[in-house]
């Protein structure tokens, strides 16, 4: 890979150890998937920031980071193992909440901004049309690669980091055009609402695994492509989708000669009963990836003038951008169980309460049994709020 | 014998191998509290130069290395047919050298590794790396198979194609006709194909061995010292003979043709 005269200098540590790190990375990365060179990014978002999934290891790693590095770019964050400031609420330990803290001290440290959430997107860092960025985290990464028109690869925690910290990352993959066009084409004849996107996208990402899929007669709004994004991400690896008539690139797409599948309700019953695994949740979870506002918006109006009438925890997760823009509804919420931040079910200890979880997140459902040890029931946010009132 | 391939993570390590056959995910594939393997328990990677065809899975085993590196687990040094960011990505917050472009099934546990990241190369210790060409008659539907004597110095008694030491300083397809004319009298052959060398390993050496296929006008052959008997058989009678090492798939891949890596002339 060429690397200009600073990028070299950093290299031999003539910037700190941290930056020597971080560009030893970049190259390396580089390296495995030939890229020519180095490309300037826009922002960066990090993922490996929940104390459940990086460890001691992945905390001292930071700790170590932060003595001497600072990201160069705007930077935000993936959510955390518990709200950060309701912890005790969630049930989570003194032990946890410490190390987990922690963590977030070193990233904020770093420079990066602490408002933890999977939809960067829609609380403030938001790339535009073209932007070269570094983004970690598979749904929301997909989301900018695919509605919004920015370029980034499937990058890890590690990764992002390094290229926040240089503003730079290696130029290979999604960062090419020849790379982001679609390789299958998607006939989709399903309804609509989160749920169907969600399975929808279950669906896809199992069959396609990680290529660039092009649907055909569909026209999800922007919280149902959200969650299309993060199934596909969860089942497959698909980091890179066009929407006819909506992804910026759909229109200079050429379909000649691309493989078609077909997918239709009765895939959508069939994957919905593939993941469901248990019967009675003790925990309804909504919000993955985070609620938007409008979501949160339309829970409210559920759930108005109704009352709980089961002992069944509820978490509704989001972003704390999204949280101060409907404080009312959020009170509305707050009956019925928990509005909560920087979190949400997949990332938290929930395992040390629950066993069974029930969400209308195919995504959650993909990683609760392996990652949480949940049963899942998998159900609509309307279905999922019948079972509360 | 020294093996180059690419240097993706720097550094310098010596150590016993540890050698998978298969992909292999840092979560859950390893107990970072012991370095031993989960579906081996007597495999302990800590300490050990470990060689896998590639990483899979989550992108949490980048953590699982690091976390390896705090309970003193950890590899020394990684060796990947094909290196991909996981693990890359662990190596290097780990400071532990990664090459890949490394044919790690010519690796077993037991070898003794330098591994130098920086450049790229892999020196495994005691293992000897000889090349061969094998070069196989045909007449018809038969091929020409020869039985080694007791005078030649590897593989006594298995049966074989035409073979030899390629000589420093010779081209495989000069020691295949050098060979073909000392060992069976035969001057006038056809080459109609050559493969790209097939590389096994057997013992403590590796054979890199240049196939190459001729076409005869006659099955009349002058055998010399180095061999006791020959036939002319069809493939489905090959799997009767006791042959030396990778002669199987030299026979493969010469008459299928279908090798991916196939240059005729």
């Amino acid at each position: 890979m060429f690397l200009t005269r600073d990028e070299e200098a950093i290299l031999n540590g003539e910037r700190g150890c941290g930056a020597q790190r971080a560009m030893e990375l970049l190259v390396a990365i580089g390296t495995v998937y030939e890229a020519e060179c180095l490309l300037p990014i826009r922002s960066a978002h990090l993922s490996g920031v929940s104390y459940k999934t990086i460890g001691e290891g992945g905390l001292d790693f930071l700790a170590d980071m932060a003595s001497d590095a600072r990201v160069a770019v705007r930077t935000t964050l993936n959510p955390a193992g518990m709200d950060l400031a309701r912890w005790e609420e969630m049930g989570v330990s003194k032990r946890f909440a410490d190390r987990q803290l922690e963590i977030i001290d070193s990233y904020s440290k770093m420079g990066v901004e602490t408002n933890c959430t999977c939809t960067p997107y829609l609380a403030g860092n938001l790339p535009r049309k073209g932007d070269t960025v570094a983004w970690a985290e598979s749904s929301a990464l997909s989301y900018v690669n695919s509605i919004v028109g920015a370029r980034t690869n499937r990058e890890g925690g590690p990764g992002a980091l390094a290229a926040s910290i240089l503003g730079k990352t290696p130029a290979y993959g999604l960062h090419l055009d020849s790379n982001r066009k679609p390789t299958v084409v998607i006939e989709a004849e399903i309804g609509g609402g989160v749920l169907d996107y969600a399975l929808l996208g279950q669906v896809v990402g199992k069959k396609v695994a990680n290529a660039v899929p092009y649907f055909r007669k569909i026209r999800p709004n922007p919280d149902e492509a959200k969650t299309l994004a993060a199934a596909m991400a969860a089942s497959g690896s698909v980091a890179m989708f066009h929407i006819e008539g909506m992804t910026p690139e759909a229109n200079d797409a050429d379909l000649k000669g691309l493989e078609r599948i077909g997918v239709g309700r009765k895939d959508l019953t069939d994957a919905r009963e593939s993941l469901s695994t248990g019967r009675e949740p003790d925990l309804i979870a909504l919000g993955c990836p985070h609620l938007s506002e409008a979501e949160v918006r339309e829970l409210a109006s559920m759930l108005k003038g109704r009352s709980k009438k089961t002992e069944i925890d509820v978490w509704f997760c989001t972003s704390k951008a999204m949280m101060e823009r409907c404080p009312r509804e959020v009170e509305v919420l707050e009956r019925f169980g928990r509005v909560l931040c920087d979190t949400c079910m997949v990332v938290a200890p929930i395992e040390d309460h629950y066993s069974c979880t029930a969400t209308n997140s195919a995504k959650a459902c993909n990683y609760l049994p392996t990652l949480c040890s949940q049963k899942v029931v998998c159900a609509s946010a309307a279905e999922l709020m019948e079972m509360v009132t | 014998m020294i093996l180059r391939g690419r240097g993706i993570s720097g550094g310098a390590a010596r150590g016993p191998i540890v050698a998978l056959d298969s992909p292999f995910n840092f979560l859950g594939g390893v107990d970072p509290s012991t370095g031993l393997l989960s579906n081996s328990k007597e495999v302990d990677i800590a300490g050990k130069v470990f060689a896998f065809p590639a990483g899979k899975g989550s992108t949490v085993g980048s953590y699982t290395m690091l976390e390896m590196k705090r309970q003193g687990t950890l590899p020394v040094a990684i060796l990947n047919r094909k290196a991909e960011p996981i693990v890359t990505t662990g190596a290097v917050m780990c400071g532990i050298p990664l090459v890949d472009s490394i044919e790690v099934s010519l690796l077993r546990s037991g070898d003794t590794a330098v591994v130098d990241g920086t450049e790229g190369a892999v020196e495994v210790e005691g293992v000897e790396w000889k090349s061969v060409v094998t070069s196989i008659l045909t007449k018809g539907d038969k091929f020409l198979i020869l039985r080694r004597s007791g005078m030649v110095g590897t593989f006594r008694g298995k049966w074989a194609g035409v073979s030899g030491y390629v000589e420093v300083g010779e081209e495989p397809i000069q020691t295949a006709l050098k060979e073909m004319s000392e060992e069976v009298g035969v001057t006038d052959a056809e080459l109609f194909r050559q493969t790209d060398p097939i590389v096994i390993r057997s013992a403590g050496t590796v054979w890199e061995i240049h196939p190459f296929l001729f076409k005869v006008k006659d099955e009349t052959i002058t055998t010399d010292w180095e061999h006791t008997e020959h036939r002319w058989i069809v493939p489905d009678e090959l799997p009767a003979f006791d042959t030396v090492p990778g002669f199987g798939r030299v026979i493969e891949t010469l008459l299928s043709g279908k090798s991916t890596s196939v240059r005729t002339r």
